[in-house]
């Protein structure tokens, strides 16, 4: 009983550097984290795709976070990674960031909920701030990061 | 009892079961005196009726029973079959798909009794049977009769016994063994009688020696019996072990062991008996169950002819869920990909001395997969049979409802299509086969005014073109006239007179896929409320496949639907532009060519060959694909010409890589289809090539 409570009021996040930033990733949705590799190219889609890889047999559309945020894109250090996330069972996707640094649990009590500003459209992203160690995440909304959620 | 975990096999069957009916008396609309199809019927209403029992639907039963009592009357050459007949066979069948379909919902029949129609049936009965409505009910009571029978009955007493089985009995004795006379009901609901029967059999092998029994042990196998069986047993155990011994396997409802004191006992009754049943079996002619144990050799005669002739109507499938399938195809894609690598492995190791043996391997490999890829495909195929068999009927009400003859013709009906294609491939062959005869075809007397055969014909074709499957549905009415869409496109304010003016006649034809664009004059049950043609439309696109119009006034209209194959695996081209690599279906492949760069012409600015005598535009694939052009302008061009029905274009490649069996994988849900992939697959290296989609292209 105590456990399960703990559990409910911690998330864990992977927190990732994109830029400058640090973001946090809710941890269940990751499937795996793997190197870079060969992306090919698909014409004619979302600017922010950078295509799909091979994903032992699977097929897998990755994203440019940089791009989906209006943040110039850089050229990808070996430190680059990309993040599969699955949101629902048999959709995954894979996410680039610039640098994977670790896993943070966070408390409840350590997250502040984003107030909504809507002249920043990266804001609708963010889904809360954490706090840990004296530094700031941002915690992404993975359904509006990756679903075509419309942000107002 | 538990009905439930039946219940999908009831549907099913009781589905194939009405297809049956449907099929068999829109037959006997034509043929009132095809005996065959009268039989057919006949027992397809008695398998129903036995189904909807067992299952608890009685109201269903009911009908069907009252159904079944019309065709044994016309069987029995006591009635004939008129159209009103028809009419109300037609309805009451409508009336048990509706059942089905409340089943299939809830697992409840539903609350109607459809009483005007058992009244209907029970009318044309009664007017057949003259002044006494009497052989119904006594129908009625036959029907019961065998079961009140088995109720009382010791029916071992029915079984023939043959010299060599008496002198066995008269040795029993002499042994001081027990001979019993044994007869076994089985419960109604069982499902697995055969297997029952063969437990009940072993249980009592164990206690002693089985005589006789009937029906024979082969018959009782092959599930040629009712709901009980008799046969004589020497046993030196007691009469309460016997019967033990059969209860404790399940679903037996009763076993009646009886001691034999003397083989005579049992001779005299058995002729008494035989006489009895005789008789009854006389009056019982029309009645189906099987009739008297000791006519076994007639009653056995009698249902082998009836078993033969309805085999062919039996659809003999194995039911595969579907996941099972999706299983073993995956397995397939993975040993087509691990036999890709190691064809990347040869080319890389050919200088090397394991390099032939490598290569045998991997021919074998190949053809171990090609055939188990061929297996399982045609195992997910069905053919479109089961999807087009109710139109005839659909077509026939249609006739009547709106009082315009017509035919439909079909051919074809055996191409075979990926069962998730023939799913919803029903529907939207419906809406066109509803368009065609609603507003397609003009009423007799004008069609006949324009020097037209009176009666409209309907066709469906359906046969398979290279990687596709094409299903064309058409008609010989009029035709769509394009000035009248046309105007009707002003009128809805969907385009411009200017616009109009412009378009030629193909896009004024597709107008028609426009959402709610109607071209009825009046908004009729059948079609016209516009929610036709641009849902067929997006249901033919979301399988893949794509919807064409030919139309020619006077002539008539023909939808054009091509669907894809096979949704898995596929042979492919490989060719390469830049340093990107693409698959191109081997299916929409016409040949390849090695063009000049001087051959090229212009028409209206665009780049087109004259190649063999047609002129075929030239699509510049580095263009459509954003890929930026090469450094160098080569003077010889690699076209790969695609067809596209009688479509034909030429795309320019850099590369040809080779011809290779793919494995398509989607692109994900997250990707905005660019229509022009349709999909990607993994390359022996582990690298990704998209598909293209050619069908886009032209």
């Amino acid at each position: 009983m105590e456990d399960n409570k703990k559990e409910f009021e911690t998330v864990q996040y992977i927190v990732v550097k994109i830029g400058s930033e640090q973001y946090g990733i809710d941890i269940r949705y990751v499937d795996n984290i793997v190197r870079i590799q060969k992306i090919t190219r698909v014409p004619k889609i979302q600017n922010y795709f950078k295509g799909v890889i091979n994903l032992r047999g699977e097929i897998v559309p990755v994203m440019s976070l940089r791009i989906k945020m209006n943040q110039p894109e850089s050229e990808l250090t070996n430190a680059a990674r990309i993040i599969i996330i699955k949101l629902e069972p048999q959709a995954a996707i894979g996410i680039i960031v610039d640098e994977v640094k670790e896993v943070v649990t966070l408390e409840e009590n350590e997250i502040e909920k984003v107030s909504y500003d809507a002249k920043d459209e990266n804001a609708g992203y963010i889904n809360g701030i954490g706090k840990h160690e004296g530094e700031l995440i941002s915690l992404l909304d993975l359904h509006a990061v990756i679903g075509e959620k419309e942000i107002v | 009892m538990d009905t439930s975990q039946y219940l999908e096999i009831f549907i099913d069957e009781t589905k194939e079961h009405l297809q049956n009916m449907n099929e068999q008396i829109l037959v006997l609309e034509k043929e009132p005196d095809n005996a065959d199809t009268i039989n057919e019927i006949f027992r397809a209403a008695h398998s129903l009726k036995g189904m909807a029992g067992t299952m608890g639907y009685k109201r269903m039963q009911r009908l069907t029973h009252d159904t079944e009592n019309v065709f044994s009357e016309i069987r029995n050459g006591k009635m004939k079959v008129s159209a009103g007949l028809i009419d109300t066979l037609f309805q009451s069948l409508d009336a048990l798909e509706g059942y089905l379909e409340n089943i299939q919902q809830t697992a409840d029949e539903g609350t109607d009794d459809h009483e005007p129609i058992i009244k209907q049936l029970n009318d044309i009965l009664a007017s057949a049977n003259g002044e006494v409505p009497a052989p119904a009910q006594e129908e009625k009571k036959e029907e019961a009769a065998p079961k009140s029978e088995a109720q009382s009955g010791a029916k071992y007493k029915r079984i023939n016994l043959e010299e060599h089985e008496i002198n066995a009995m008269n040795e029993a004795y002499k042994k001081n063994l027990n001979v019993y006379g044994v007869t076994v009901f089985i419960q109604e609901s069982c499902i697995l009688k055969a297997a029952r029967s063969f437990l009940v059999f072993k249980a009592l092998e164990e206690l002693g020696e089985i005589i006789v029994s009937q029906p024979s042990v082969q018959d009782i196998e092959d599930e040629k019996f009712d709901l009980e069986f008799s046969l004589y047993l020497i046993s030196e155990s007691d009469a309460e072990k016997v019967k033990g011994a059969i209860k404790n396997v399940s679903e037996i409802e009763d076993a009646i062991v009886e001691k034999i004191e003397k083989v005579e006992d049992v001779i005299a009754e058995e002729q008494k008996e035989e006489e009895k049943t005789a008789e009854v079996k006389e009056e019982k002619e029309p009645v189906q169950t099987a009739p008297a144990a000791a006519q076994a050799a007639p009653a056995a005669k009698q249902q082998a002819p009836t078993k033969q002739a309805s085999k062919p109507v039996v659809n003999r499938t194995v039911r595969v869920d579907i996941e099972k399938l999706d299983a073993l195809m995956n397995q397939v894609s993975e040993l087509i990909i691990a036999k890709n690598s190691l064809v990347s492995i040869s080319i890389a190791d050919v200088n090397q001395q394991t390099a032939q043996g490598l290569h045998d391997q991997i021919e074998y490999l190949e053809r171990i997969t090609t055939n188990l890829h061929e297996s399982v495909m045609k195992v997910r195929m069905v053919p479109i049979e089961s999807v087009v068999s109710r139109f005839p009927r659909m077509i026939r009400d249609i006739s009547k409802k709106l009082d315009k003859k017509m035919e439909l013709y079909m051919t074809g009906e055996d191409t075979e299509l990926d069962r998730t294609v023939i799913d919803e491939i029903g529907d939207p062959l419906m809406h066109l086969l509803r368009n065609s005869a609603d507003h397609g075809l003009e009423s007799n007397d004008v069609r006949v005014q324009r020097g037209n055969e009176a009666v409209g014909s309907i066709f469906l074709n359906a046969y398979q073109e290279g990687n596709n499957v094409i299903i064309e549905v058409g008609d010989d009415a009029n035709g769509i006239d394009i000035e009248s869409v046309r105007n009707k496109g002003i009128e809805r304010g969907i385009i411009t007179p200017e616009q109009a003016e412009t378009m030629s006649d193909k896009d004024v034809i597709g107008l028609l896929f426009m959402p709610s664009f109607s071209m009825a004059k009046k908004v009729s049950d059948l079609s016209g409320r516009g929610v036709g043609l641009d849902v067929v439309k997006s249901k033919i696109e979301a399988l893949g496949g794509d919807v064409e119009v030919k139309t020619k006034l006077g002539e008539g209209t023909t939808f054009i639907i091509r669907l894809p194959l096979t949704l898995a695996i596929i042979q492919a081209l490989m060719v390469e532009l830049g340093d990107e690599k693409y698959a191109i279906s081997l299916g929409s492949i016409q040949t390849i060519e090695d063009i000049s760069v001087s051959d090229i012409k212009y028409v209206q600015g665009k780049e087109v060959i004259h190649l063999r005598g047609t002129v075929i535009p030239i699509i510049r694939l580095d263009q459509v694909l954003d890929i930026g052009p090469r450094e160098e302008k080569p003077e010889n061009l690699i076209v790969v010409i695609v067809k596209k029905g009688d479509k034909l274009a030429g795309l320019v490649v850099d590369n040809l890589i080779g011809q290779q069996e793919i494995v398509i994988k989607s692109l994900g849900k997250y990707i905005d289809n660019t229509k022009i992939i349709s999909g990607a697959t993994i390359l022996g290296d582990g690298e990704v090539a998209l598909i293209l989609d050619t069908n886009v292209l032209i």
